[in-house]
């Protein structure tokens, strides 16, 4: 598919009533935005700064409006087609669907998402944003849930894209498309395998996750308790931090509101607080362990896959410049 | 796809005043099939809410055997919510969700500790009710409060001792109080503590390591000593993070540990 079938595609779906969201370049920087028209779409395949993560686990979301004691869940999902997900943003969709499997406001938003995907992985200005090793490889696509996704043509010169289909709904999608149009249907359906290689967990992950119990004795954690201001920039651009709060939120008139599901941060100190002040993550160099040991060893515990997906976006925004990877390097050689 | 997060409807039924701070309410649920279908095993906690002032977790306190006509939970004015639900009437509703999490093990037998600590004498008084007659079941309960007026449930004490030896403290020397005096500990100095006994301790976080130590001393398993602990808990479900122990979530896998899975968690106790 070349571009100009691509931007067609594009204005098939939205045609189709789909709401289309992807990066475009707004002064020099890449955003996720709702786009109008397919040319303000940008795939030099750079990294946006936010990753897709509010068009799946939003921001603020209602669960149930209530009147009296009367509970409606609002399961409304409105079509949308995400389209040059990184393959780090899909890397977070697959934990996503597994931490909300049993979720129905998750889920109905989930049948209601053409997920397209992107192969560049982002060519870094500064390579020091570079989290760990895990190059593009062959093989990831049977490793990530997408419906489509626009892979790099074997040429390099080509600026075609090679299209894979990872799911009946992308294949289906396509098939009416080319259809329609008279596209002529190119495709090639690539059959998820689980988010695990055949080889077995990330090495990498395991040597982090066996050392990060141990490191809690070395000074890491008290130096970046020095550092760190607890600003939470990091757990809103980090495309796997999915904590949240239940809020009720009361409307002028009487006896109604709303219970809603927010974004929460676990270095606000009142995140592990109970009634009477007690605090189980006591200070900073606590809540900074809590944010490593949840992406290094719970979710490689609950799903054996690391909670990181490597981005560097953590680093980018950290107003005291601690920096990920060297951080791992230090618990990696303590 | 069930939604965990829909709560349900539940009608005040009666209201007794524990303590100055403490009310017990009687609850049943609106519809009648969710009442019949409603099974809790002691140790497990609904999340309990009034539209607008959101939720909080509370144990479920009565006896099991009567979940299918009524449920109780015991509330103490902390906060917005609670101060709220003191002032509500008989026939006012309130939102329930669970039961969550897994209780306390079911097939305890023999020498049973219960070991309460204030309010943590709530989440403990299921078993207390359960087992009154069950012969299997040798129980001791030590149970301790700030001053004569705190204690909760005094007007059952009477009964508990048909089936259970109850051993009072108080923190404070209190007026007409002939009993022990001094933290819960001090009761291991005056009754000896078997070492096959299975302990479960509720109460303040501060109160376990120290009678962890006594439990300890008196020689018992570490697989034998069983924590309850009190974590805040949004979702109920082991997915908003807020109750993770380590790997895991007091909300899912707890409140219920052993200490034998809790010692090497850094900051679990």
């Amino acid at each position: 598919m070349d571009k100009k079938q691509l931007q067609k595609f594009i204005q098939w779906l939205q045609e189709k009533n789909y709401i289309v969201i992807g990066p475009t370049k707004e002064d020099g920087q890449i955003l996720i935005k709702t786009i109008s028209e397919s040319s303000q779409l940008d795939f030099s395949g750079q990294l946006p700064l936010y990753s897709f993560k509010k068009y799946l686990v939003p921001s603020r979301e209602i669960l149930f409006k209530y009147k009296k004691d009367d509970f409606k869940a609002d399961l409304t999902a409105f079509k949308q087609a995400l389209i040059g997900v990184s393959i780090f943003d899909l890397k977070a969709i697959l934990l996503y669907n597994q931490v909300f499997e049993k979720d129905p406001y998750y889920q109905a938003r989930l049948n209601n998402t053409l997920i397209i995907g992107q192969s560049q992985i982002p060519q870094f200005q500064n390579l020091s944003f570079k989290v760990w090793e895990d190059k593009y490889e062959e093989d990831i696509l049977e490793h990530l849930q997408f419906d489509i996704f626009l892979g790099q043509a074997k040429e390099k010169k080509s600026s075609e894209f090679k299209i894979f289909t990872g799911s009946k709904k992308g294949q289906q999608i396509l098939n009416d498309f080319a259809k329609q149009s008279g596209w002529k249907s190119d495709f090639e359906h690539v059959e998820y395998a689980g988010p695990i290689k055949e080889e077995g967990a990330n090495p990498e992950m395991m040597k982090i996750k066996e050392k990060m119990p141990g490191s809690l004795e070395t000074d890491i954690w008290q130096n970046l308790d020095q550092r760190c201001i607890e600003c939470g920039k990091c757990t809103i651009v980090c495309p796997t931090c999915f904590c949240f709060s239940l809020t009720d939120q009361p409307c002028l008139n009487k006896d109604e509101g709303m219970r809603k599901r927010c974004w929460d941060s676990c270095f606000y100190s009142e995140f592990s607080e109970i009634t009477g002040g007690h605090k189980f993550l006591k200070n900073t160099a606590e809540r900074i362990y809590n944010w490593y040991y949840h992406k290094f060893v719970r979710i490689p515990d609950e799903y054996n896959f690391p909670g990181c997906v490597g981005c560097g976006r953590c680093s980018m925004v950290c107003p005291a410049g601690i920096k990920i990877h060297e951080v791992l390097e230090s618990i990696k050689t303590k | 796809m069930k939604n965990s997060y829909q709560p349900k409807i539940a009608v005040i039924k009666k209201i007794k005043i524990q303590t100055p701070e403490v009310k017990l309410f009687t609850l049943q649920f609106k519809n009648k099939e969710d009442q019949k279908n409603f099974e809790f095993i002691p140790g497990q906690f609904i999340e309990v809410g009034l539209p607008s002032f959101s939720e909080a977790p509370f144990a479920v306190c009565s006896n099991p055997n009567d979940s299918d006509k009524n449920f109780q939970i015991c509330v103490r004015i902390a906060g917005q919510l609670t101060k709220k639900i003191h002032q509500l009437k008989i026939n006012d509703q309130l939102t329930v969700r669970g039961p969550f999490g897994n209780g306390f093990p079911n097939n305890l037998t023999g020498n049973i500790l219960l070991i309460g600590g204030g309010l943590g004498l709530v989440p403990l008084r299921p078993l207390i009710l359960a087992n009154q007659n069950n012969r299997n079941f040798k129980m001791q309960i030590f149970y301790g409060a700030c001053e004569a007026k705190d204690l909760l449930f005094q007007n059952e004490y009477k009964i508990w001792q048909k089936s259970a030896n109850l051993a009072l403290t108080l923190d404070k020397q209190c007026p007409n109080w002939k009993g022990n005096v001094g933290l819960i500990t001090t009761l291991f100095d005056k009754i000896k503590v078997d070492s096959s006994a299975i302990a479960i301790l509720c109460g303040p976080p501060v109160m376990y390591k120290f009678v962890i130590q006594k439990l300890k001393q008196a020689g018992l398993d570490d697989a034998n000593i069983f924590l309850s602990l009190e974590r805040r808990m949004h979702c109920g479900i082991g997915v908003c993070q807020h109750c993770s122990v380590g790997s895991k979530y007091a909300c899912k896998h707890g409140p219920i540990f052993s200490y034998q899975e809790l010692k090497n968690i850094p900051g679990a106790l």
